[in-house]
């Protein structure tokens, strides 16, 4: 299975706009990307948060799977509160991070099918990840106008 | 159905690269453990009342700890690491 992104996407209405799912779908037939699932979730204004019914189901798992991946179902904070130093300090996230209270979210798990072989061949050389992000909006344009100035 | 959301670890597509996202670096961890080390001087932040007296000097037990508790205010420490490094403050 190909690397797993999750997107986290702040909606006005809990449902994905049919631009969003046709993209995806085109996507998928590239062999670039699967969306593996969808999950909505409100966050009340307590902080709790509860999964919403898709309007429309977009996988098969309507949401389960990823409800399954990203909430455990129990509270964990007190346990890791306790033993804090114990635990292997590396970084992690979840949605309690991500989505504000009193808003809701749609959340969804998508294979970079595109990048298996990519991860593989690194892993093969021996290669060592050491920092991968993103260009920031004003670089992107910025490398765009250096491209087309060195073009033919 | 309430959601109970899990911790989840960090990763990024080709592997378990170093992304803090707004978390310590290991160089910044390191700097902030080992205070007696020779840093360059810093940028004033925008906070005053962190701005450590003496420029380049060594700050005294009660700065660092000062320091260490507006990076647990501010988020960019938790409690544990907080914790982990005030016991190292030189008393």
């Amino acid at each position: 299975m190909g690397p797993v992104q999750v997107l986290v996407i702040g909606l006005d209405q809990p449902e994905f706009t049919g631009e969003v799912l046709a993209e995806l779908s085109r996507l998928r037939s590239a062999g670039i990307v699967r969306l593996v699932d969808v999950l909505v979730v409100a966050r009340r204004d307590d902080g709790a948060f509860e999964t919403l019914a898709e309007p429309t189901a977009m996988t098969p798992s309507r949401g389960e799977l990823a409800a399954a991946v990203l909430g455990s179902g129990e509270d964990e904070s007190a346990s890791m509160a306790q033993d804090g130093l114990d635990r292997p300090r590396l970084p992690t996230w979840s949605l309690a991070d991500s989505v504000p209270a009193g808003t809701t979210a749609a959340v969804a798990l998508i294979e970079h099918t595109w990048a298996a072989p990519l991860r593989d061949a690194i892993n093969r050389v021996g290669g060592v990840p050491l920092e991968e992000t993103w260009l920031a909006p004003d670089d992107v344009l910025l490398l765009e106008q250096m491209m087309r100035q060195d073009a033919p | 159905m309430l959601l109970v959301p899990r911790q989840l670890r960090r990763t990024g597509m080709t592997g378990n690269v170093p992304y803090y996202g707004g978390r310590f670096t290991p160089a910044q961890a390191y700097a902030a453990a080992h205070p007696r080390a020779e840093r360059p001087p810093q940028p004033a932040p925008a906070d005053a009342s962190v701005v450590v007296a003496g420029g380049g000097s060594r700050p005294s037990r009660a700065e660092q700890l000062e320091a260490l508790t507006h990076l647990l205010g501010s988020g960019v420490l938790t409690e544990a690491e907080y914790q982990e490094l005030r016991a190292r403050v030189a008393p």
